[in-house]
């Protein structure tokens, strides 16, 4: 089957949907064009989940004063894995929302919306063309502007949704040359011919270094890595399900798919390895730290994904393909199993805010289970799959630490394991204040309906058995691209027991305050980590102020000196009638005077100039 | 002949021409003013015809063609000047001043401008 159906069959749905509008049955239609989507998914990409095969669809070609930009789709192991990625946890959040969404007004257009972001990512996925990925990658932004502000009556999603496309824009422009420089490289806009160019060594070290460093501002701005961090968690206002969509399986995935699809250009620039090396430790450690501190539980999960995303690029800085392909696919599913179990909380509650939980256990027992599922994957507890995954990471980075003895290796490695910690104190913290304890405001309403639970379920499962995937290794790099095992058992086991410490250090605190917020322990460091180091604010005062100035200089300068010149024009036009005016008096024998003596003065000067 | 005597006399006819009409505000004198400049012309050309000795007489020929056209002319400003006569109940030329281009004269126009057309204001 063509791929291009994956890419049409859910715009088609986008538009049946927008034509039912607000009826009953539009949420349903949008979940059924979800699982026709997922279905046509499972076609294209199951023979080649695994495979070292690639199939390469031309739809069409657009020529350009270079090299003719090719409507091109390409299958192969790494784009099938997320084409299932994504048309699963978007046909689970499509038939989440039926229910969360039920009361909404504007449903069509929300669901519309998240048909077409599923376009956008599968597009993304699949294009072997620089220019058509950069247009799903476009369309993504702009759907997650929409949805992120989808209850734009809240000022603080308006300022949410204005933020994450300006970050990400801000991003995109970078991308945008570097796919310039991708294809003046290489006399083509196609991806498979960038790889095979960087591969075979025919791209030079230094095109592929300005190329990569660009199109990391593209993927930094996406995948909200620091220094542009700060939009993700703004985003959170939108609706819960539009989260686990963005954060699991298609925007932020977006920029590690990029960097994972373009991993040949990677690996013949080392600086841009250095440079994504650098980010990943930062951000991850960061957003770590920043997730302690926030009493919202979407802000926890939000700086969460920015710290997971970190550790997928983390072992794409170090070459470790496998295992960053594999972060990605199981933070994929445990996140998107996070965000509807903490719709599901809020739908049960009607709020969002920890400190409003509390003691949830007895009442929403499947999305207690299920969301203690995911929180296990995300602090890497065995047998979960995060477990798997993470220690796949740091191995592949603890390899390259101790084997290669690269600082790049030795900053991830500590990054990395102090990371861990981190996780597992905010992962255990947001567990119990959610569920155990004391209730300590909103009480629960009524666990959510099967369409919520079942997605919820789902995901719990994947991310139950997901582990089993590091048996066969083949399945996320059937290339053989890395070399070495996903299982690193003494690594494994240090991971495991310094977790374990501390999650009975963060339980034993928690059990000191009565019940409380453990995190209060750190005092003013709290708060400084609550207002997540006042990044916002440097970023207020060191840019969005002074493009104010700047703008404000414009201004006044076209107001106070442009300006004065046209209306000088003017006025001086009025004072030159005023003096012809004056003239004209009505006199004609004055006129008549002036006739004559004008003739006579040039009557004598003619006859003194010319003797 | 000596061209010096008609071209002093056609001088001196157009110098009073001229101070007819600038000094002049009887539009009547003023346009007797303006034949004698005329006229002067005439003498000119008719003067140099001969002095150049001219075989087709252009000169002359146009001293006619002007004597005509200056016959059109003043029945034309005489007509006017009636006109004028009948509508100011003056032929000073000092108080014709309808046409400058000033506040007063705005005012005039509008006021003639509601007499004719029994319409307030008008285009200034």
């Amino acid at each position: 089957m063509n791929p291009a159906w994956v890419i049409a069959l859910p715009a088609v749905g986008a538009l049946v949907v927008l034509g039912l509008g607000t009826r009953a049955a539009t949420g349903w239609v949008g979940a059924a064009f979800g699982l026709v989507t997922w279905l046509a998914g499972l076609w294209v990409a199951l023979p080649y989940v695994g495979s070292a095969e690639s199939e390469r669809h031309v739809l069409g070609e657009m020529a350009t004063g270079v090299a003719p930009i090719e409507v091109a789709l390409t299958v192969d192991g790494l784009a099938a894995l997320l084409v299932l990625l994504a048309t699963t946890v978007a046909f689970l959040v499509l038939l989440y929302s039926v229910s969360y969404l039920r009361d909404e007004p504007r449903r069509a257009t929300y669901t519309a919306l998240v048909l077409l972001f599923t376009t956008a990512m599968a597009t993304v996925v699949l294009a072997d063309d620089l220019f058509v990925l950069l247009v799903g990658w476009e369309v993504m932004g702009a759907c997650s502007y929409f949805l992120i502000g989808h209850y734009w009556e809240r000022p603080d999603a308006r300022a949410g949704a204005v933020k994450a496309f300006l970050l990400t824009r801000l991003g995109d422009i970078g991308f945008l040359f570097g796919i310039f420089v991708l294809g003046t490289a290489t006399g083509s806009w196609s991806i498979g011919a960038a790889n095979e160019s960087a591969a075979s060594g025919a791209m030079s070290t230094s095109q592929a270094t300005v190329a990569m460093l660009l199109v990391l501002c593209g993927v930094v701005g996406k995948s909200a890595q620091f220094p542009l961090h700060t939009w993700l968690p703004d985003a959170m206002p939108g609706p819960t399900p539009i989260s686990a969509l963005i954060h699991a399986a298609t925007m932020v995935a977006a920029g590690v798919y990029l960097v994972a699809r373009l991993d040949d250009v990677m690996a013949a620039s080392p600086v841009a390895r250095s440079v994504l090396a650098v980010i990943a430790a930062v951000t991850m450690l960061g957003a770590a730290l920043f997730a302690v501190a926030q009493d919202d539980l979407k802000r926890v999960l939000a700086w969460s994904t920015v710290s997971q995303l970190a550790y997928m690029f983390a072992a794409l800085a170090v070459g470790g393909y496998a295992a960053g392909v594999y972060h990605l696919l199981s933070h994929g599913a445990f996140k998107a199993l996070l965000f509807l179990a903490a719709g599901s909380v809020a739908h049960a509650i009607g709020t969002t805010a920890m400190t409003e939980m509390g003691g949830l256990r007895r009442a929403l027992p499947v999305t207690f289970w299920t969301m203690t599922v995911g929180f296990a994957a995300l602090a890497g507890l065995p047998p979960v799959v995060g477990f798997f995954s993470k220690d796949a990471v740091l191995g592949v980075v603890s390899e390259e630490a101790f084997q290669h003895a690269s600082w790049q290796g030795w900053l991830l490695l500590v990054s990395g394991l102090l990371t861990v910690v981190v996780t597992a104190a905010y992962s255990i913290r947001a567990w119990l204040l959610v569920f155990c304890g004391e209730a300590r405001g909103a009480r629960p309403q009524h666990e959510a309906p099967w369409s919520m639970r079942a997605p919820l379920v789902l995901l719990a499962l994947a991310s139950l058995a997901g582990g089993v995937l590091v048996l066969t290794p083949d399945l996320v790099d059937p290339l053989g691209r890395t070399e070495g095992e996903l299982v690193h058992p003494v690594l494994a086991a240090v991971t495991t027991v310094v977790l374990l410490v501390t999650l009975l250090l963060t339980y034993a605190e928690w059990w000191r305050v009565d019940g409380l917020d453990p995190a209060e322990r750190f005092g003013p460091t709290r708060r400084l980590l609550h207002r997540e180091l006042g990044f916002d604010r440097a970023y207020d005062l060191g840019i969005a102020l002074p493009t104010w100035a700047l703008a404000r200089t414009v201004v006044a300068t076209d107001r106070d000196v442009v300006e004065p010149y046209v209306r000088g024009a003017g006025t001086g036009a009025r004072w030159l009638g005023l003096g012809l005016r004056w003239l004209q008096r009505g006199n004609v024998q004055v006129y008549v005077t002036a006739v004559v003596a004008g003739g006579l003065l040039l009557g004598l000067g003619a006859g003194w100039l010319v003797p | 002949m000596l061209l010096l005597f008609p071209l002093v006399v056609s001088a001196l006819l157009f110098s009073i021409g001229v101070y007819g009409v600038l000094a002049r505000r009887n539009a009547v004198l003023v346009l007797m003013g303006v034949e004698l400049m005329l006229n002067a012309v005439n003498l000119n050309l008719v003067a140099f015809d001969t002095y150049l000795r001219d075989v087709v007489h252009s000169g002359q020929v146009l001293t006619l063609f002007v004597i005509a056209v200056a016959a059109a002319e003043l029945g034309l400003g005489l007509a006017i000047v009636l006109m004028i006569f009948r509508s100011h109940q003056h032929i000073d030329i000092d108080r014709l001043r309808e046409l400058s281009d000033s506040d007063a004269a705005d005012e005039a126009i509008a006021r003639d401008h509601q007499i004719w057309t029994g319409v307030a204001g008008g285009e200034r």
